[in-house]
């Protein structure tokens, strides 16, 4: 069980979370040409790292807002935890 | 035409589990909330002007995790920018019609959305505890909280801690379900349906 530290409520339970991916993936942007493989990779391709992750978390159960955490894949530790619209490092 | 409350076919009046030979104080009473008035009220990212600029039934809109409240009307947090508004006894419609603009606030009628279960006594709180993650210990009066009770969406508003009142809302279909949750947390208890 992870325990997530939502910056809005406060810290919770991961019950209350859904995981939303990886936070560092960027969309392509509006009306820039971009190839097929480009868009491949943006709607497709993950990395899968061992480490720190940034990751979206959405407070499903909770507040209902999406937030970025900063969590270890292989210890599962959380760092920090930012607003969706809070710019990390 | 007649509406029908959430818990119509559940909630059976009476006493139930453990309820003998104990105080009524031990015990737990749970009773339907009926025929609130409930609206959603977000304000817009576009309105830049603060939210202490506004006020409903002269009620402040409270900040996280807290309540504002007058005999008539209470104010949930239930996310940033995010209310709740609850009535059993004005005509909230007419007030948020007064008192915010639809430019600036998106106003949702929930009135018939929602299953609404008070308890109250002094083991309200260990009943909670069976199903919901929260840190019971560290919530008091007039604070409220989002979370989950056996994997079901809720809103958990403390209305009182002396002794222990709280009403715990979820969308209405889930409400059957909540309810026999709730109440198979208060067997050992004993509760008194009202």
């Amino acid at each position: 069980m992870l325990y997530i530290k939502c910056p809005h409520c406060g810290l919770r339970s991961q019950n209350e979370f859904a995981y939303g991916g990886d936070a560092s993936v960027k969309r392509p942007e509006l009306n820039k040409e971009i190839s097929d493989q480009e868009w491949d990779e943006f709607v497709y391709l993950r990395k899968s790292p061992r480490g720190k992750h940034l990751e979206l978390w959405h407070h499903v159960s909770g507040c209902r807002q999406w937030i970025k955490v900063l969590r270890d894949t292989s210890t599962h530790e959380i760092f920090n935890t930012y607003k969706s619209e809070e710019k990390v490092g | 035409m007649k509406s029908i409350s959430p818990l119509n076919g559940v909630h059976l009046v009476g006493d139930h589990g453990n309820f003998k030979n104990k105080n009524s104080d031990e015990i737990i009473n749970i009773k339907e909330l009926k025929n609130f008035k409930i609206f959603q009220i977000v304000k817009f990212k576009k309105n830049k002007k603060n939210i202490n600029d506004y006020k409903l039934s002269g009620l402040d809109f409270p900040d996280k995790l807290r309540v504002s409240q007058n005999n008539d009307v209470r104010i949930l947090w239930i996310g940033p920018n995010n209310w709740l508004a609850l009535s059993a006894k004005i005509s909230l419609s007419e007030e948020i019609a007064k008192n915010l603009s639809n430019d600036e606030f998106a106003i949702t009628d929930l009135s018939h959305s929602k299953a609404i279960i008070e308890l109250s006594g002094k083991n309200a709180k260990e009943v909670l505890k069976k199903g919901c993650p929260i840190n019971f210990n560290d919530i008091n009066k007039n604070e409220v909280v989002n979370s989950i009770f056996n994997g079901i969406a809720v809103t958990i508003d403390f209305i009182n801690d002396q002794p222990n009142k709280i009403r715990v809302m979820c969308l209405r279909s889930f409400g059957e379900s909540l309810y026999h949750s709730v109440t198979d947390a208060s067997l050992e208890f004993g509760y008194k349906a009202i």
